[in-house]
């Protein structure tokens, strides 16, 4: 899977899950701090990607990804 | 004064201090010197390998001082609790001995069919006051060994038993001869001991009893028990007497001569210190300690039994028998009998290994023991739980979901597994505004919806086993 074709569905699952519009997301962006992602939405971020992509993730590493770029290359490493 | 400069130690692997803290029993109490007191001028030495070596027993009250703090117990109730002591004490009848009131039918009744049970452990004993009269009633029921009241301070000998020192003195050697003539052996209870004239009163009473046991056979030596009956007894090293719990115990032995098997503590817990008390008794020579199941006793209460029975294994680094299981079969019993033990109660609480803190439930996910204080699943069966509300965060919620399906290792499920789980957790207080903590009921209502074949599974699980 392309990598660009990763992120367009990425920012979905940002975009359902924390409401916020695809247009404002950035790579840059950290869950947390700019997206302002709390506990329970950022695990529900890590399902709405295992449901998008059809993976498993590691707990520990898909809770270490803190950026929306670290998450797409994270996820591509799972579905390439 | 020079400081010592300290120096970071890098460190592989974890220290985790296991030669105390073997999570498989309480942590060990560990000493790595002898205690010192000065007591008369002199400095005394005390060794806590010695005190920990000696015959070291817990003694029951429940049936006599727990009976005072609460509506009696039903003959069936003593009878059931005696026998599951018993199986907790262990073959080595850690709990050494009990003791029963014999002025009414019913009290007389309880003994008789406890002792029908045919323990070894706890043994059976009576406690009557220092009135020979009383000795008919030790006689008929057949017990070895009393308790009698010798109540020594001034304020119980002038104000409540309106004698004086000198009455009172013959009165209760009068009472303890009796018992020898009778063929039983006296515990003189020496009541509000750390508000008595330690030299003038106590000491004098108990070496003429430890001075007239000599002539009498060794099974009728007479014991003696302090006791702190308000809860004024001290542990503090260079506490005063009377108060000193050390100082008292070391007069016993050194001043009155009373053998540290024949000795014996019994406390209150009006200042909280019960239970330190107690164990600091047994350090500095008390052999017995005296207790309740849980320490229900006259007003604030008295040593609790499962307190004492950590301490013991605590201090002899093992299990010695003991049974530590029946404890919760105890507290179960207990509390489907009426008697209401507080939720945050050591060991037996419904909330003391509870958590409610998210930062706590993600510390039990990672090592069980950062949040437990040993195993609490394998000696009290009682796995340490979360209470889920908003402060118990993904992690609170994934140890819940994974305990209630008794997930163990690699099957265990994620914290990303039980997000919706989780979400309706936050909707309850962030949507519904919910102020209370969430039902294991309502929880495993989640469970069967979200986690349906988890749910079904386990299920089956349960109707197999």
């Amino acid at each position: 899977m392309e990598r660009e074709e990763i992120k367009e569905r990425v920012y979905q699952v940002i975009s359902q899950v924390l409401k916020t519009a695809p247009e404002g997301i950035q790579e840059a962006h950290t869950f947390t701090v700019d997206l302002g992602a709390e506990s329970v939405q950022s695990i529900e971020l890590m399902a709405g990607f295992e449901e998008e992509f059809d993976i498993e993730m590691d707990e520990d590493e898909a809770l270490s990804v803190q950026t929306v770029g670290a998450a797409i290359d994270f996820i591509a490493k799972y579905v390439n | 004064m020079s400081v010592k400069t300290w120096k970071l130690q890098e460190v592989e692997e974890p220290n985790l201090i296991e030669d105390q803290f073997d999570y498989s029993l309480p942590p060990k109490i560990r000493f790595d010197g002898p205690i010192y007191e000065e007591i008369d001028g002199q400095i005394v030495k005390f060794d806590p390998g010695e005190a920990v070596a000696r015959d070291l027993v817990i003694t029951d009250t429940t049936f006599r001082d727990g009976q005072q703090a609460r509506p009696p117990y039903t003959i069936e109730q003593q009878v059931k609790l005696y026998d599951m002591m018993g199986r907790l004490g262990g073959p080595n009848g850690v709990i050494r001995q009990t003791e029963f009131f014999l002025y009414t039918k019913n009290d007389r009744e309880a003994l008789e069919q406890c002792r029908a049970l045919g323990h070894r452990y706890p043994e059976i004993t009576s406690w009557i006051r220092a009135d020979k009269g009383d000795f008919r009633l030790v006689k008929e029921i057949g017990v070895k060994e009393t308790g009698l009241l010798t109540s020594c301070s001034d304020y119980h000998i002038f104000k409540k038993l309106k004698k004086d020192r000198k009455k009172t003195f013959e009165d209760y050697l009068e009472v303890v001869e009796a018992a020898w003539d009778a063929g039983i052996r006296p515990r003189c209870h020496l009541e509000d001991v750390t508000r008595a004239d330690i030299e003038g009163f106590v000491l004098p009473f108990i070496s003429e009893v430890m001075r007239r046991s000599e002539q009498v056979p060794p099974e009728l030596h007479a014991k003696v028990r302090l006791c702190d009956t308000m809860g004024f007894g001290l542990s503090y090293p260079g506490a005063c007497l009377p108060r000193s719990v050390p100082k008292l115990v070391y007069r016993m032995i050194h001043d009155a001569g009373v053998p540290h098997e024949y000795l014996e503590w019994h406390g209150h817990n009006d200042f909280h210190k019960v239970h330190i008390n107690g164990a600091t008794a047994w350090l500095y020579g008390c052999n017995s300690l005296n207790t309740t199941l849980f320490g229900f006793g006259e007003r604030t209460g008295n040593p609790p039994l499962e307190g004492a029975l950590f301490e013991y294994i605590a201090l002899k680094g093992d299990l010695c028998g003991i049974n530590t299981i029946v404890i919760e079969e105890i507290a179960d019993y207990m509390r489907s009998i009426g008697v209401r033990i507080p939720p945050n109660y050591p060991f037996v609480g419904r909330d003391f290994n509870t958590t409610r803190a998210g930062i706590h439930a993600g510390g039990l996910r990672s090592d069980e023991r950062i949040y437990n204080i040993f195993d609490t699943r394998t000696l009290l069966g009682r796995p340490p739980r979360v209470a889920i509300t908003d402060k118990s965060g993904v992690d609170g919620i994934a140890l819940w979901v994974n305990d209630f399906l008794e997930l163990k290792g690699k099957e265990k499920l994620s914290v990303i597994k039980i997000h919706k789980i989780a979400r309706w957790v936050m909707d309850q207080y962030e949507t519904h505004h919910r102020l209370t903590a969430i039902s294991d009921k309502e929880l495993e209502d989640q469970i069967k919806t979200h986690l349906s074949d988890h749910y079904a599974r386990h299920q089956e699980k349960q109707a197999a086993s």
